[in-house]
């Protein structure tokens, strides 16, 4: 991991480079590589946030991601949904992410009872009873999704302007990082992973370890309902097929790919699946055999690292600042090498 | 540390710099990058030669701007069995209106060669990195974003699926010089609704597919009573539209619309829910689900059960289909947009063009998605013939799109003002080698005789209304 004291200066120049991409690429690049690669990296960061610091794999960001979607183009003009509030785009935008937690809190309360495979079902659970439920709910969803959802008149078109819309899903992205951040050193953040490393101990010290789950959900559901918004007013147009199965599970990936333990991995992840998704269809041997690919490419990253691409990025940096010596790695390899976020 | 973690370490930088060198690569692509990367095979040789052939003369005949044809089709989720059929029909017209070479008959995907502008020399470059969805808005939405902005690709041809058809036609609506010309996606929506000025629709929606079915089951067999069952989404929705609108017209009732989710795997819920005391049932159960719906439909009631109790959409025409299900829908009479057994020049002319660019695919002449693919790029090409391969003005493109008339299979086929094919319709049954037409409507339009407008509510699950009165002209005419 990077020392102490290159954090900061690193950071400020992942995020310089990043100020500077949108002038030295196309459009296309802005919008579809790297725009798309923030709004999946701001949803798989609330997956590594309950996966780092809780201990839980959530199976349930991507309907949560939806939810969020899908209020936001029920609550404004739009072609498809309700139709009936026409509120403005910033009232909407607050009340999706309130609808969203409320349904995260609802969610957590009852997920956060159980463990491991059992969790991961309830939240997948839960993920395909919302896309159903806005597959069904047609007065909702609209026949063939909702489109021509409203932008923010502040950020321009996302099509004719889309450096605009990309800087704030950067400032987003930003926020979320040093948010995640913040609230892994907090008292009610290390309560969070207190639980995780042992739930039994933390209850028998006098906490509320359903309450403090359920809240940290809630949490997680507001960084995916972030994403959620930043996805519609980029794309204007969700369908019940954005939060399919499929994406659930490439969500996952991007996840993993990144390290599922490392909140920086989250637009690692995001930013490799989508370059390779984008050109590897350009590959004649690949042609439409993209998904088969980038299920091998998945198999061969968990196979080599299970902490990811983070986890590749960390065994590296151990070696070159402690040369072989004789002495083995920590137990556990290089996925379980660093499991949060809060002393990085 | 063992010998073995050190294999793993170093393995595990091998990969890190493997994938760096990727994004690497990829941030450094160009936007614009079409064929070249293809050059291994000969296919691709000659694919990239003509890419460098078409810079070299764009400038120098028809207009500064170089044609790019792009394809979208589904090569994954229920209607991927059709991508080789969909392919077949973009480069048969190619190769029969556009002097194209196809580089091996025996597959589609190989492409074709040499494609130019009738009577110009302005070659039209060919995409080869076809959009590839699987009937998901979204995913048919980020592939057409890929052709027309990083490919380049400035004439669209496709989608394949309702959905898809819908975002597709919104996205047109923010880029006007780009034309889009859809592949065989039938929402009603799509072009009625939308209304995206650089989006046409050189075939019939699904609506348009079901002219004649309501009048034969009310008027020839005598039904009073029907339920519908069809996948969940905006393209059945369309053609139990049709359906429902001219059956309920002439006094007939609707106990029932039942939507299975597309891509279901098991029927035998819906089929136990089916009620017995009507006299038939409208099925547009489509794709891979027609032939799970019908094999277990028949294991419960009967091989012959479905004869004269169902009425079928555009799927249980399918050639594909009747070929894999033989007696069991025998006796079916459907609605389609296309005669397997016709005998007309028109007819024999594009099975002969399918069959001179790939012979294989002529057993799917008569299947929709081919002829979708094939109409809409006839349409384009067409276009392009009538500005002399000048699409610097994308509206005078356009204004030569809205004035074409194709030839087709099926005869003559002109657009509405929705960019809408008017075209005939066939009500067939289905035989032992294919289907057999009863008979015809003539110039069916989108507007359904007037039942379906920009203000009339979409076509789902509980619209259009089962309302008796004003059956469309060609209602009457209809009798047993």
């Amino acid at each position: 991991m990077i020392p102490a004291r290159l954090q900061w200066p690193v950071g400020i120049a992942v995020v310089a480079v990043a100020c500077v991409l949108p002038f030295v690429v196309s459009g296309f690049t802005t919008s579809q590589i790297l725009t798309r690669a923030m709004i999946l990296g701001i949803a798989a960061a609330s997956l590594i946030f309950l996966a780092s610091l809780g201990g839980w794999v959530s199976l349930g960001q991507t309907g949560l991601y939806g939810v969020a979607g899908f209020a936001v183009g029920n609550f404004v003009e739009a072609d498809g949904g309700s139709k009936t509030f026409g509120m403005n785009i910033w009232l909407a935008t607050i009340l999706a992410l309130l609808v969203t937690v409320a349904v995260g809190l609802l969610i957590g309360a009852i997920a956060s009872r159980s463990e491991g495979i059992y969790f991961l079902m309830i939240t997948l659970a839960f993920g395909v009873i919302i896309k159903l439920l806005f597959e069904k709910a047609t007065d909702l969803s609209g026949f063939g999704g909702i489109n021509q959802i409203v932008q923010p008149e502040i950020f321009g078109s996302a099509q004719l302007q889309p450096e605009r819309i990309y800087f704030v899903c950067l400032v987003v992205s930003i926020a979320v990082y040093l948010g995640v951040r913040y609230f892994a050193r907090t008292p009610f953040g290390l309560a969070f992973q207190g639980i995780r490393d042992n739930a039994t101990r933390m209850k028998a010290l006098g906490y509320n370890v359903t309450l403090i789950r359920t809240i940290a959900f809630g949490i997680g559901a507001l960084i995916a309902g972030l994403a959620g918004v930043l996805n519609v007013w980029w794309n204007t147009q969700i369908s019940p097929g954005t939060i399919d199965i499929g994406p659930l599970i490439f969500l996952l990936m991007i996840a993993i790919i990144g390290g599922l333990y490392r909140i920086e991995g989250a637009w690692i992840g995001a930013l490799i699946y989508v370059i390779l998704d984008n050109r590897l269809r350009s590959v004649e041997l690949v042609g439409e055999r993209v998904a088969t690919a980038l299920g091998i490419i998945f198999l061969l990253i968990v196979l080599l690292s299970p902490g990811g691409v983070m986890g590749i990025y960390e065994s590296i940096s151990r070696r070159v600042r402690r040369p072989p010596s004789g002495d083995d790695a920590p137990a556990g390899g290089e996925g379980a090498a660093a499991p949060g976020v809060a002393g990085d | 540390m063992s010998t073995d973690k050190r294999r793993w370490k170093w393995l595990s930088a091998a990969f890190l710099a493997i994938l760096i060198g990727v994004v690497a690569a990829a941030c450094g692509g160009s936007d614009s990058e079409t064929t070249t990367a293809a050059e291994d095979t000969a296919a691709a040789d000659t694919a990239a030669a003509d890419t460098a052939a078409a810079e070299d003369t764009a400038a120098a005949a028809g207009g500064e701007t170089k044609i790019v044809m792009g394809f979208l089709s589904n090569c994954e989720g229920p209607f991927g069995p059709f991508w080789d059929a969909t392919l077949a029909g973009y480069y048969t017209a190619l190769v029969q209106y556009a002097g194209a070479t196809p580089v091996d008959p025996a597959d589609p995907k190989a492409g074709v060669t040499g494609a130019m502008v009738p009577g110009t020399d302005v070659p039209i470059e060919l995409n080869t990195n076809y959009g590839c969805s699987d009937d998901k808005a979204d995913k048919a939405l980020a592939e057409a974003k890929r052709l027309v902005e990083q490919e380049g690709v400035n004439v669209l041809i496709g989608p394949l699926s309702g959905d898809e058809g819908i975002a597709v036609a919104n996205y047109a609506l923010t880029q006007p010089d780009v034309t889009f010309l859809n592949g065989i996606s039938g929402a009603q929506d799509t072009t009625l609704k939308v209304q995206a000025p650089n989006f046409y629709r050189f075939f019939s929606d699904g609506a348009q597919w079901t002219a004649g079915l309501g009048a034969y089951a009310y008027n020839v067999l005598g039904w009073r009573t029907a339920v519908t069952i069809g996948d969940d989404y905006s393209f059945p929705y369309t053609q139990t539209a049709g359906f429902v609108s001219e059956f309920c017209s002439l006094g007939g009732t609707i106990e029932e619309r039942i939507w299975p989710a597309l891509g279901e795997t098991d029927y035998s819920s819906y089929i136990a829910k089916l009620p017995k005391d009507v006299d038939g049932f409208f099925l547009d159960v489509g794709g891979t689900g027609t032939v799970q719906f019908v094999n277990q439909y028949t294991e419960v009631n009967g091989e012959d059960s479905l004869q004269g109790k169902v009425m079928g959409g555009a799927f249980i025409s399918n050639p594909q289909i009747i070929a894999e299900l033989g007696n069991k829908v025998k006796g079916v009479v459907a609605g389609s947009a296309l005669p397997s057994d016709a005998t007309t020049p028109e007819w024999e002319a594009y099975v002969a063009a399918i069959e001179a660019a790939f012979p294989d695919q002529t057993a799917n002449a008569a299947n929709i998605f081919l002829a979708g693919y094939y109409n809409n790029t006839v349409a384009a090409i067409k276009g392009l013939e009538a500005v002399a391969g000048n699409i610097d003005d994308a509206a005078a493109y356009h204004a030569a799109l809205n004035g074409t008339e194709i030839e087709t299979g099926v005869g003559p086929v002109t657009i509405d003002g929705n960019r809408n094919a008017v075209m005939d319709n066939f009500v067939v049954e289905v035989t032992d080698t294919g289907t057999k037409t009863l008979f015809v409507v003539p110039a069916v339009d989108q507007s359904f005789g007037g039942a379906f407008s920009t203000e009339t509510p979409n076509p789902d699950r509980e619209n259009p209304e089962c309302v008796a009165g004003n059956p469309p002209p060609w209602a009457a005419s209809i009798t047993g």
